[in-house]
């Protein structure tokens, strides 16, 4: 013992450097719990239960993959549907539609379920050497509301280490190692498999079990990607998307229509397509804040969508959506979203009368943007 | 209040019926086409999808081959193509198909379709989104081969579509929306 204390002359300087870690994990300790406090979802006039996502797959039961499933249920025949935020913790206009529907929408035909925080461990975290705020506040009409900003992947604290090399369970594609805790790259998901593939396999097991006839995966991406203000559509939801895009036009909104590539798999509007017999689809928002050519990254970037590098960049023809002095304001990308919800049901239910999915209670895009997001919060 | 309001309404009715009438709204002067229709698409992007719905509503039957080859094309019996022209990474990802074989598949139809007599309608109806880099090479190389071109407007927002069909002596009519391209195409129909 005496000559392996002489061996560590550094020993007190590593207790220091020890206690000083301890330190620093105490101070942060807190505000990295507090991440973990799903952000508040009032109950609005049309939620008529609130249950977690466990209740269709036991595995994922009291752990930070569960999260809450709202059922808006008019009580009215028709068919259902699952609206997914959250699945990019990183894409507020994801969750915060997710959020606006839970608190305002009101059924009238057929059911909705909708999941606001649907990969609710990517909530806890923000992705390292980002300089991304935690969190930003929305100045609401029952005052003001925070919500979190997350990271595209789940956390590593619920799943560690990635490996090299990510291979999707189901078709044996090769990922790089980080994809492995993407929940959009995990469907349809495994029982047995990750913590992702499992949160995976409840929203997977979910759709069988309510026979959910039209799922949408909610997402933003940088203006930089090139399909963006786009639905991305499984090939059997094609029709519907496509009546969709053309009863958007006539609202003045412009917005493309992408297959889902067959040969891409884990993601929502292949897997849930293939997996499932629902109707599988994505919408994606332009969202500055998680772009490459972003400058300071701030609460104003998340809300406003302004930044003067991206409007170098379309001045340069790199964008693949319009971009000016406004921005892409997060009412823009909210707006969008709901738009774009309300004419895929409405498609939906044109072509299939008697699983009618409708619900009203919300604002158009042009009121949406003439009110602010505030207003319905 | 009540005939004072329906009074300019009236007028407006009875100056607007002719006007409807005598107007030549698009640049093609007659039908050219002849059914039956094969829809197509170069580029395969999802645009096509929406020319079915187009098609649809406007009661023009088609048979649809999104990767029809030269060789298939006299045994669909298609005396028209309409093809939607645009690319779409994502869709030529979908089909596994590369740009390249993708332009010489639509430059050996086209051949094919003028050497048969089949004419060829080109919608290019995604904007602008629908342009750039990978889109604009297969505008190139569609639009030329077209016997008549529908555009939505924001996608010639540049000019490329008036140029090359000036160049090649296409009509070219510009439509504001997507949901406004049907009305040309069906009247493209003899
Ligand atoms: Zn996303």
């Amino acid at each position: 013992m005496e000559t392996d204390q002489k061996k560590l002359p550094g020993l007190p300087l590593s207790a220091g450097l020890l206690a000083l870690v301890v330190l620093v994990l105490v101070l942060v300790a807190p505000s990295d719990l507090a991440m973990r406090k799903h952000d508040f979802v009032r109950k609005g006039p049309g939620v008529t239960e609130v249950r977690m996502l466990s209740d269709w797959f036991p595995g994922i039961k009291g752990g930070r993959g569960d999260t809450e499933v709202y059922v808006l249920d008019s009580g009215k025949p028709g068919g259902s549907a699952l609206v997914l935020g959250g699945t990019h913790a990183n894409e507020p206009a994801g969750f915060l539609t997710a959020i606006v529907l839970v608190e305002n929408a009101r059924p009238e035909a057929g059911k909705l379920f909708v999941i606001p925080f649907a990969n609710a461990s990517a909530f806890t975290h923000t992705d390292y050497m980002e300089g991304e705020p935690r969190r930003f506040t929305i100045e609401g009409a029952s005052g003001a509301r925070t919500f979190r900003f997350g990271s595209r992947a789940t956390s590593p604290a619920d799943q560690w280490p990635d490996p090299d090399i990510y291979i999707h369970a189901s078709s044996g594609q090769k990922l790089s190692g980080s994809e492995t805790r993407n929940l959009n790259r995990a469907y349809p998901g495994r029982p047995d498999g990750t913590f992702t593939e499992k949160v995976a396999f409840a929203i997977t097991s979910l759709i069988k079990a309510e026979k959910v006839d039209v799922s949408v995966d909610l997402h933003e991406a940088s203006p930089e990607y090139p399909v963006i203000n786009a639905i991305v559509a499984h090939e059997r939801a094609m029709k519907v998307a496509s009546i969709a895009v053309l009863n958007l036009e006539f609202d003045g909104i412009t917005i493309g229509l992408e297959p889902s590539p067959q040969k891409l798999r884990g993601l929502s509007h292949r897997e849930l397509g293939d997996a499932t017999d629902t109707f599988a689809l994505l919408m994606e928002t332009a969202n500055p804040s998680q772009g490459r050519l972003r400058g300071v990254t701030d609460e104003a970037l998340i809300l406003k969508g302004r930044d003067p590098l991206y409007l170098k960049a379309k001045a340069l023809g790199r964008l693949f959506v319009p971009f000016d002095e406004k921005g892409s304001p997060v009412e823009a990308r909210v707006g969008r979203h709901l738009a774009g919800l309300a004419a895929i049901f409405s498609a939906y239910t044109e072509e299939k009368p008697d699983r009618a999915i409708l619900f009203s209670g919300l604002p158009s895009y042009d009121e949406l943007q003439a009110t602010g997001l505030g207003k319905l919060f | 209040m009540q005939q004072s309001r329906k009074l300019p309404l009236l007028l407006a009715l009875v100056l607007a019926i002719p006007a409807a009438l005598c107007a030549q709204p698009y640049k093609l002067a007659a039908p050219i086409a002849q059914k039956p229709v094969l829809l197509t698409s170069v580029g395969q992007s999802a645009d096509v999808e929406m020319l079915k719905v187009l098609l649809d509503r406007s009661k023009i039957e088609y048979k649809y081959d999104i990767q029809v080859k030269a060789g298939g094309l006299a045994a669909t019996g298609a005396k028209t193509i309409v093809v939607a022209i645009g690319g779409s990474s994502k869709g030529l990802g979908a089909a596994g198909i590369s740009p390249e074989a993708e332009l010489e598949r639509a430059k050996l139809l086209f051949a094919e379709a003028k050497k048969l007599g089949v004419k060829v309608i080109g919608l290019h109806i995604g904007g602008e989104a629908r342009r750039g880099e990978l889109s604009d090479r297969f505008v190139q190389a569609a639009v030329p081969a077209c016997d008549y071109v529908i555009v939505v407007a924001e996608g010639n927002n540049d000019g490329l579509f008036t140029k090359l069909c000036a160049a090649a002596k296409i009509p070219l009519d510009s439509v504001e929306k997507i949901t406004k391209a049907g009305d040309p195409l069906a009247k493209a129909f003899k």
